[in-house]
């Protein structure tokens, strides 16, 4: 969808909002909602329907939120969307549920060991073969009718090279539809001036990784 | 679960008009109700604050891009599988199961940003800084890079060609900045410590060959 969380190539933002002090957590709140995703307990979650779920938000909310605010906002949605929490208790902060097992109180050296085995491949081999390869030139579609693509608008109606083929990887526009299925990925480098106009430097590139339906 | 992108957002409009809009109180009625429902236990969330405030962050990417710079057999590995090279020291982990490493040269010069959210390869990086998922950087750095270079402070000359690299699929990024002239007699350690996050994203080019 052309939501507004698709940014790129955007006119009209200011300065890049660069903080000297850099801590991981700037505010408490931000940690806490950190630890409550890796932590989190969404039946069925994708990442693809996760950050679907981050475009279905307010287009306010989505600007002006800061990022742990945005994340927070889709844990409401995607728990009320699956039952685990009712409006009621999102809106009291209570719940008369009845608890489940007690969960187990990690340490910080088993959180470095779930952080290490959580590497997830996302590549799903299919039996097609390839339509492209490295140094063929492809153009993008000039519109997308997927709810969730990672075609963004700037990149849309262009020619670029394919500089590498990782073979299938999941594919998500149709992942959040609940379709499982592999499509072949490339990385596709376009000159700055083919997106941009003259305005870009000659000898700049973008490069983005798009799946093969991405191409007319 | 429900797949309902026209719920999700009907359920979005409705958080927006029900809830108070302070994230802080917001995060904190989440954690209760995931406590109280047993869904978390509040310890493991401190866990993971501490984690990623302490052990995973930049210099684990620092010391890939140290051994990058001494072992030249490393390199070669990094530079044909970096999911796999940067296994050996133990880095791997949360979105880095298909990384690639991007080498500077003196003509080449790469930056990394995700337009359509903020990925980021956080078991070598650590928590991602705000600027890097700020909609400014988000909107401008595909569009006029050398000047969001330039905001940090680093100006190109126009023989250095820029490369933006969208993080639109599951693949991570990791710049390889040029390793600084002087620092021959250094050891791995030493030449950690000169590697910035930010070199590594690739808003700096040039490392300072300080010696701490």
């Amino acid at each position: 969808m052309d939501g507004i969380h698709d940014l790129g190539g955007k006119e009209g933002f200011g300065p890049i909002p660069i903080d000297p002090t850099d801590e991981p957590f700037p505010n408490e709140w931000e940690g806490r909602m950190w630890g409550l995703a890796r932590e989190q307990a969404v039946p069925g979650m994708t990442i693809d329907y996760f950050r679907h779920g981050l475009e279905r938000m307010v287009p306010k909310d989505y600007l002006s939120f800061p990022y742990f605010g945005k994340w927070c906002a889709n844990y409401y949605m995607l728990y009320l969307q699956t039952g685990v929490f009712t409006e009621e208790e999102i809106l009291t902060g209570k719940t008369t549920r009845d608890p489940n097992a007690a969960p187990v109180a990690k340490t910080k050296d088993d959180i470095i060991a779930q952080n290490r085995a959580s590497a997830v491949d996302f590549s799903l081999p299919i039996d097609d073969a390839p339509l492209h390869k490295v140094g063929d030139n492809v153009t993008t579609r000039a519109h997308m009718a997927a709810r969730h693509t990672r075609l963004p608008a700037y990149a849309r109606n262009a020619t670029g090279r394919i500089i590498a083929h990782h073979g299938a990887h999941v594919m998500p526009d149709r992942n959040v539809e609940g379709h499982h299925v592999g499509e072949h990925l490339y990385t596709v480098e376009f000159a700055a001036r083919d997106l941009f106009g003259e305005s870009a430097a000659a000898k700049d590139t973008v490069t983005l990784d798009l799946w093969e339906s991405y191409f007319v | 679960m429900t797949q309902d992108s026209e719920d999700a957002a009907r359920l979005h409009r409705n958080i927006h008009s029900h809830l108070p809009s302070d994230p802080a109180l917001r995060v904190k009625t989440l954690e209760s109700l995931m406590v109280e429902r047993g869904l978390v236990a509040p310890e493991s969330i401190d866990a993971w604050v501490e984690a990623y405030s302490e052990e995973i962050g930049p210099k684990r990417g620092a010391s890939v891009v140290a051994r990058a710079w001494v072992d030249p057999e490393f390199r070669s590995r990094l530079e044909a599988d970096a999911s796999e090279a940067i296994k050996d020291l133990g880095v791997d982990g949360n979105a880095t199961a298909h990384l690639k490493a991007l080498f500077n040269t003196p003509t080449q010069h790469h930056l990394v940003v995700c337009t359509l959210c903020s990925c980021y390869p956080w078991s070598i990086l650590g928590m991602s800084p705000a600027w890097y998922k700020s909609a400014e950087y988000r909107a401008r750095s595909v569009r006029e890079p050398r000047k969001v270079l330039a905001e940090f402070g680093t100006d190109l000359p126009d023989d250095i060609a820029v490369t933006v690299w969208d993080s639109t699929a599951e693949l991570r990024y990791l710049v390889i900045p040029e390793r600084p002239a002087g620092t021959d007699e250094w050891s791995e350690d030493q030449l950690a410590a000169i590697v910035t996050r930010n070199a590594m994203i690739g808003t700096e080019r040039d490392l300072v060959a300080e010696a701490s």
